[in-house]
């Protein structure tokens, strides 16, 4: 007869310490060569230094204080390769992205939907929506543009490279969970 | 013979995920060549990683019972406090390798550990040795060829003296030819610093003629556990682990069931030749029967 299952202890990883960091790294650097080499099309060109880090916080669930860091060095390594006017205020946009992608991942867990497919598309969409609305809303103080400017014409190009970054962080979370993350039976036997 | 490593009614899953192991009784003795056989799935690796610590402490999970190492339980041990007695190779042992050259690669655990500049410039040089790469501490890795880096992280295992080496599958990307020589090594070592093995193994019958038990892991069970003997009978009864058994202990079992005669465990194709011949078994089992 089989012995009765005794009662099992829980406990939470300690690799979880630094993992998140090599993640991070690993993946901004991804997103940096990415960003770096992809074209653009009618003016849109994905942001996918946001994507990476939208991956990233939809798999670490990092604290507010991390995922200012984590939008803080994103910021930084896009500052480098930026064209526009004003590339310091990728740092302010980047910091908003990560936290508003940070808050929400945080309040989908909560309510129940961890486990929502879509998760990582609509965190992906709203941190590219609140990064880029940031940053275009800082160049048009920069550069002195009128208001109708920015929520006529830059706004909607945003919402649309939201889309595009929100579509692409749907379809990179699984692969980089995966990769990340192999610790079920299949994998480890 | 003293154990060295005692499973006590442990279980574990993953985090989110089915049990993997399930009322875990294993007692491995001590300067013991012991193999771990079973089908894809079954557990090994992860009754592997038990022994280092890596789970469930370090992956995180649901257990419940104990693993001892040493006679020291392994709960709330750090990975790398167990390294110093049980060092581990795995079976992607790229995986492994940090460093830029030979000899930095097997002093970074060393200067880990915090051993002092001249006790790491010795052992490395003498781990290098002993895995048959002297002289190569100034070796690019890429300068190595692939059997030659997985020799270089045996000697960063070895470098560091443990009491247990555990390896995953270290030959399953082998030719026969380099199988054979890593076994030769790994027994090697065995004889000369009565180091405990712990061997996870599809290809066994590189590793029969070294091995002197044997765990059979089936859906998270130990289905068999102990010396060759033993195992070989009570897994060659059961048909589903049957397979896994190397060829000659399953001709072997297969004649003994056709024929009622007792063999004695081969473990090289000229034992059970010679053996054979002895039995009057030229000509096959019809011209004996």
């Amino acid at each position: 007869m089989e012995k009765e299952k005794p009662q099992l202890i829980k406990i939470a990883p300690t690799q979880e310490g630094y993992r998140w960091v090599a993640i991070t790294a690993m993946l901004l650097a991804i997103g940096i060569i990415l960003h770096t080499v992809s074209p653009n099309v009618g003016g849109i060109t994905p942001n996918w230094t946001i994507a990476m880090y939208s991956i990233v916080i939809n798999l670490t669930r990092p604290t507010f204080k991390q995922a200012l860091g984590i939008g803080f060095i994103a910021g930084l390594t896009l500052v480098p390769s930026s064209k526009s006017a004003f590339p310091l205020g990728n740092i302010a946009s980047e910091l908003c992205g990560a936290t508003t992608c940070c808050l929400l991942v945080k309040a989908m867990c909560m309510s129940g939907l961890e486990n929502w497919k879509l998760r990582p598309l609509i965190t992906g969409f709203c941190a590219t929506f609140v990064s880029g609305g940031v940053f275009t809303l800082i160049l048009k103080f920069v550069l002195g543009l009128p208001i109708t400017v920015w929520y006529k014409a830059m706004l909607p190009l945003v919402a649309v490279i939201g889309v595009l970054n929100g579509v692409i962080t749907f379809l990179l979370f699984k692969p980089v969970r995966k990769l990340f993350f192999a610790q079920g039976q299949e994998e480890n036997e | 013979m003293a154990s060295v490593i005692n499973f006590k009614d442990f279980y574990y899953a993953y985090i989110n995920e089915k049990l993997v192991l399930r009322d875990i009784n294993l007692t491995v003795e001590k300067g013991s060549f012991t193999v771990v056989i079973g089908p894809s799935g079954a557990g090994k690796t992860t009754l592997c990683k038990a022994i280092t610590g890596i789970i469930p402490y370090y992956m995180g999970g649901s257990y419940a019972g104990d693993v001892e190492v040493l006679g020291e339980s392994t709960k709330g041990k750090r990975v790398s406090d167990l390294s110093l007695k049980v060092g581990l190779m795995l079976e992607d042992y790229e995986s492994q390798l940090v460093s830029l050259t030979a000899g930095e690669e097997v002093a970074f655990s060393l200067l880990n550990h915090g051993f002092p500049a001249e006790e790491v410039k010795e052992r490395t040089s003498k781990a290098l040795e002993d895995v048959g790469l002297p002289g190569r501490e100034d070796y690019q890795l890429d300068e190595l060829s692939g059997g030659q880096r997985q020799r270089l992280l045996l000697a960063s295992v070895l470098a560091v003296h443990p009491e247990i080496i555990v390896l995953d599958e270290p030959v399953s990307a082998m030719d026969p030819d380099g199988a054979e020589s890593l076994y030769k090594l790994l027994s090697k070592i065995h004889q000369e610093y009565g180091t405990t093995f712990v061997v996870v193994e599809h290809r066994v019958e590189f590793v029969l003629p070294y091995a002197t038990n044997f765990i059979a892991v089936k859906d998270g069970q130990i289905a068999a556990a102990g010396t060759c003997e033993v195992v070989a009978d009570q897994v060659y009864a059961d048909p589903e682990l049957r397979v896994l058994l190397p060829e000659l202990w399953q001709v072997r079992g297969e004649l003994a069931a056709k024929t009622g005669a007792h063999f004695s465990l081969w473990r090289k194709p000229a034992d059970a030749v010679d053996e054979l011949k002895a039995q009057g078994f030229e000509g096959g089992v019809q011209a004996h029967a």
